[in-house]
């Protein structure tokens, strides 16, 4: 775990120092965070001397596309010796494929809420030893022990964020607040026809509609559904489709799509400058913004897992130690604007007063989380996604 | 009449070609416009090239293709040998047996294929994919070495086990080298076949092994068209084509 | 003399066994890695495996009639079949008046013509969607080369819609149509044509009464070639299809990747196998196996 922190800092400090250069003035007061982070990383150099584990030569990963700092992952791997495979995915579906295999060859994975606990209950993840993630204390309480992951048996926090409205707020007013505006003709729907997205994810997509109806966003009622569906039917030939990350990210920043169903943290991704490579902490665009509808929304958590099957369990708890440090998660925050919940502290003000990174508490209490489906439950949501698609 | 004929025809070709001639112009255009070409530049490909991820890909497609290709033609060149020469009861079942394959929409042979394998606990990676396009590659060959044995001269073949020559000897030193031409123009259709396979590679793949389709469809199916897929597509283009050229000039070996 | 002599000496000697000997290995590979696939599909859809993958006694239909109630999918389904048999009227539009042309037009260069005409399908399936991707962008040259020409003033919306999912599964499949239709046409008795207008029938009379019915088996293969993989379409839908693009190889995927319901997606897979075999059956018993092995 001991990759030098000497490293991790030049990126660090590098890295910041790069964004004050590129960012509108402000430097001074990013000076004295910078200091801040010198004397933090200091003192946690000192706490360096820790036992260090035999780490096996090999580590194969399994994250969602554009979700972390390449740079640091790679320093890690260089130190410790062990040779990375570093796959990507662009939707749950194809995780939740792959790991419900137990046989899927990857050691660690990132997998969100409710699909986690579905694995967990096939017995296709392996049990994670807290013991050997000290970096688990600077986890925040909230995170600790999720619903979907008593007593993390299975998981340790990723990140997390919620699914609302990324929108255009040049080309588009008044502003974007609520579902209500994506599903209603008479508001934004009819005016921007066919430059709304809605997601992909049928959780997604009928989470919203069913949160917008006053209904559980987890119902599994008939009625419920069929409620959605006729919403989303009628919704669908104004729309210009249903895209997943990459997609509704491109049309928002060329401006082919003006409102996209979307995670905050792909949103804060198009808004500032960010790359997998670099550190920035400018904004590139200032003119996306990031509604939480009113109504409320779905809220969302990734969490690492180990598969079952994986044959390197040591790298794998050594690397998820390594992420949950406070310094490398700050930097994957400032990396790719997602929030590392043990990060937040050492990140730069405005990222970590920036809502649309960072969901305030008080936001997250109201938000929604999806339940676990079983198969039955699975197969009734698609007939019903299938009907919208015949539509 | 038969000027518009050959005007439509000429369209027909308009047709064909197009799309390909602007995938690879665009690929040379400097400026990340799809519709305006502004200038010459090579910019796209020498990112494209430096990207490690691209060469993995293309040597992972290569060396998938070569096994498959090689295991392909011996078990295709078994069956082909059956089917043409011996006659037996069973035989139109075996003739089904080879055509089922090459019918089945690949998705649907894909998606069962992983499913057996996650039945069966099998980890996916570089020997599941290889596996997975053996399965089809083994009809297409039987059925290209079949139309090539068809008037094949067995006399030669006679003489030379009257002159005294063993089952064996026949094989290796008659047979084969006139099914030299067969085997050729299958193996190329097999290694093609392989080399450019996208679905069976998608659902059969494991953990960091990814081939050249893989990596052109995950791009294009997330962000859609740009200039450095154009130029990667390009690339991959002329790989295809170089095997085609192959192909074309062991089919003209072959004659007939 | 050894045994192994012996042994070899009897594999010579039986036909039975030399058959068994070279067929084995094929067929041992297939059935295992083709065929029992399609067993464990099978077995999954009539309920025999359960959720932990262990083989259970409880046959049931409960899958298929739950799939046949699902009115999306099989709007969905009918739909695939309207695309795919537009497809095939189009490759038949275009593919037919292109082959009848090199096949009858053309003396001197007809091998040139025809692999002409087959080289762009020497570029893979997937890099072929592609190239048209580019081409009908909403940014792409299509757009700006009309938009120049003031042909129009917005640029056409092509992509993701059903007509890009159409023309490129045109632009995709074209060549399958056209080979075995030249095929056809090349042993097509000529000596019948000049008959027919000697007779006195005019050319378009001759090629109606004659060439047409004459060229129905390579047409037939032609469709059955289009046809087949076009149905089952999962990447052209995926990359150029909008919302309403879903085809049936959209909905295997859902239900097997999206919902992980594999027994409902076994079931539907395996009506939708048995629907092809079906039509193939039919069209092997009506003209024989010839033309649809290339």
């Amino acid at each position: 775990m001991m990759v030098s922190r000497r490293d991790v800092l030049k990126i660090a400090v590098a890295g910041v120092l790069g964004a004050a250069v590129g960012g509108a003035g402000g430097y001074y007061s990013r000076q004295v965070e910078i200091d801040n982070l010198k004397k933090e990383v200091e003192e946690l150099s000192k706490q360096i001397g820790e036992v260090k584990v035999k780490l096996e030569p090999n580590l194969n990963i399994y994250n969602w596309t554009y979700y972390i700092n390449k740079n640091i992952i790679e320093q890690w791997a260089k130190e410790n010796g062990v040779s990375i495979v570093y796959d990507t995915f662009e939707s749950l579906d194809e995780v939740v494929a792959k790991l419900q295999t137990g046989t899927s060859g990857y050691d660690v994975a990132v997998v969100s809420d409710s699909p986690l606990r579905e694995l967990a209950d096939l017995g296709v993840l392996e049990p994670i030893d807290l013991k050997k993630i000290p970096n688990f204390k600077y986890v925040p309480e909230r995170f600790k022990n999720p619903y979907f992951d008593p007593e993390n048996k299975y998981s340790v926090i990723y990140s997390y964020g919620t699914t609302g409205l990324g929108w255009n707020n040049k080309e588009v007013s008044p502003e974007v607040r609520a579902w209500a505006d994506v599903f209603e003709v008479d508001r934004h729907l009819g005016r921007y026809k066919g430059k709304i997205t809605m997601h992909t994810d049928t959780i997604e997509t009928f989470g919203a509609a069913l949160i917008y109806l006053g209904k559980d966003p987890s119902s599994m009622r008939d009625e419920d559904l069929r409620e959605a569906v006729e919403l989303l039917k009628k919704q669908k030939p104004y729309l210009a489709g249903y895209a997943s990350t990459e997609e509704y990210m491109e049309g928002l920043e060329t401006g082919r799509f003006l409102i996209s169903h979307a995670y905050n943290g792909d949103i804060a991704g198009i808004i500032y400058a960010s790359d997998e490579r670099e550190i920035t902490v400018y904004k590139q665009l200032e003119y996306i913004s990031y509604a939480f509808p009113e109504e409320g929304a779905l809220a969302w958590a990734d969490s690492f897992v180990i598969p079952k099957g994986a044959k390197n369990i040591e790298s794998a708890h050594a690397f998820i130690n390594f992420i949950l440090d406070p310094l490398v998660s700050a930097i994957c925050t400032i990396t790719v604007k997602y929030p590392f919940p043990t990060g937040r502290d050492y990140v730069p003000e405005e990222l970590k007063e920036d809502p649309v990174i960072f969901t305030p508490d008080e936001y997250l209490d109201k938000l929604y989380w999806t339940r676990p489906f079983t198969p039955e439950e699975r197969a009734k949501r698609a007939e019903y996604w299938l009907e919208l698609m015949a539509a | 009449m038969s000027i518009f004929l050959k005007v439509f025809v000429i369209m027909v070709f308009i047709f064909l070609y197009s799309p390909i001639a602007v995938m690879v112009l665009f690929s040379f255009n400097e400026s990340k416009s799809l519709g305006v070409f502004t200038n010459f530049s090579l910019k796209w490909y020498e990112k494209i090239l430096a990207n490690p991820h691209v060469w993995s890909g293309l040597y992972n497609s290569l060396w998938v293709a070569a096994v498959v290709t090689v295991v392909s033609i011996i078990l295709g060149l078994m069956m082909a040998l059956v089917v043409t020469r011996y006659n037996f009861s069973g035989r139109s079942i075996l003739e089904s047996i080879i055509l089922i394959p090459i019918i089945i929409p690949e998705i649907a042979e894909a998606l069962s294929l992983m499913v057996m394998y996650i039945f069966l606990n099998i980890p996916m990676g570089p020997m599941t994919v290889i596996i997975g396009h053996i399965a089809f590659d083994i009809s297409y060959v039987t059925v290209v070495m079949r139309a090539r044995m068809i008037g094949y001269d067995k006399s030669v073949e006679e003489a030379a086990r009257t002159l005294g020559a063993n089952e064996f000897q026949t094989f290796i030193r008659i047979t084969l080298p006139m099914l030299y031409p067969a085997i050729l123009a299958s193996g190329l259709l097999a290694f093609t076949l392989s080399f450019d396979d996208l679905i069976k590679t998608l659902f059969t793949t494991g953990p960091g092994f990814r081939t050249l389709p893989l990596i052109i469809w995950s791009s294009a199916a997330r962000g859609g068209v740009s200039p450095e897929l154009n130029s990667l597509s390009s690339f991959a283009l002329s790989i295809s084509f170089l095997f085609a050229i192959f192909r074309l000039r062991a089919e003209k070996g072959a004659g007939r | 003399m050894s045994r192994i002599e012996e042994v070899l000496r009897y594999i010579r000697r039986s036909r039975r066994l030399k058959i068994s000997l070279l067929l084995a290995p094929p067929i041992i590979f297939l059935a295992i890695w083709f065929y029992a696939p399609f067993l464990i599909l099978g077995l999954y859809s009539f309920n025999m495996i359960n959720i932990y993958r262990e083989i259970v006694f409880t046959p049931s239909l409960e899958h298929y009639t739950r799939v046949l109630s699902w009115t999306g999918a099989i709007n969905i389904y009918l739909r695939s079949l309207y695309f795919a048999g537009l497809t095939v009227i189009l490759c038949l539009l275009i593919g037919y008046p292109a082959a009848y042309y090199i096949s009858f037009k053309m003396k001197k260069y007809k091998d040139v013509f025809i692999i002409l005409f087959i080289i762009p399908f020497w570029v893979s399936f997937l890099l072929r969607t592609y190239a048209m991707m580019n081409l009908l962008d909403e940014r792409g040259l299509l757009n700006t080369m009309l938009m120049s020409l003031g042909a129009i003033n917005t640029p056409l919306k092509i992509m993701y819609t059903d007509v890009a999912v159409i023309l490129v599964m045109v632009y995709d499949y074209l060549v399958m149509m056209v080979l075995p239709l030249y095929a056809n046409l090349e042993k097509l008795d000529r000596t019948l044509l000049e008959a027919a207008s000697t007779l006195g029938a005019g050319p378009i009379r001759t090629f109606i009464k004659v060439t047409l019915p004459l060229s129905m088996p390579g047409i037939m293969a032609g469709f059955l070639l289009v046809f087949i993989p076009a149905v089952g379409e999962f990447v052209v839908p995926e990359l150029v299809g909008g919302p309403n693009n879903y085809m049936v190889g959209n909905i295997i995927y859902e239900i097997f990747m999206g919902a992980r319901h594999w027994w409902i997606g076994s079931a539907f897979s395996m009506l939708f196998i048995a629907f092809i075999l079906s039509l193939v059956i039919v069209y092997i018993r009506k003209i024989g196996e010839r033309g649809l092995a290339l």
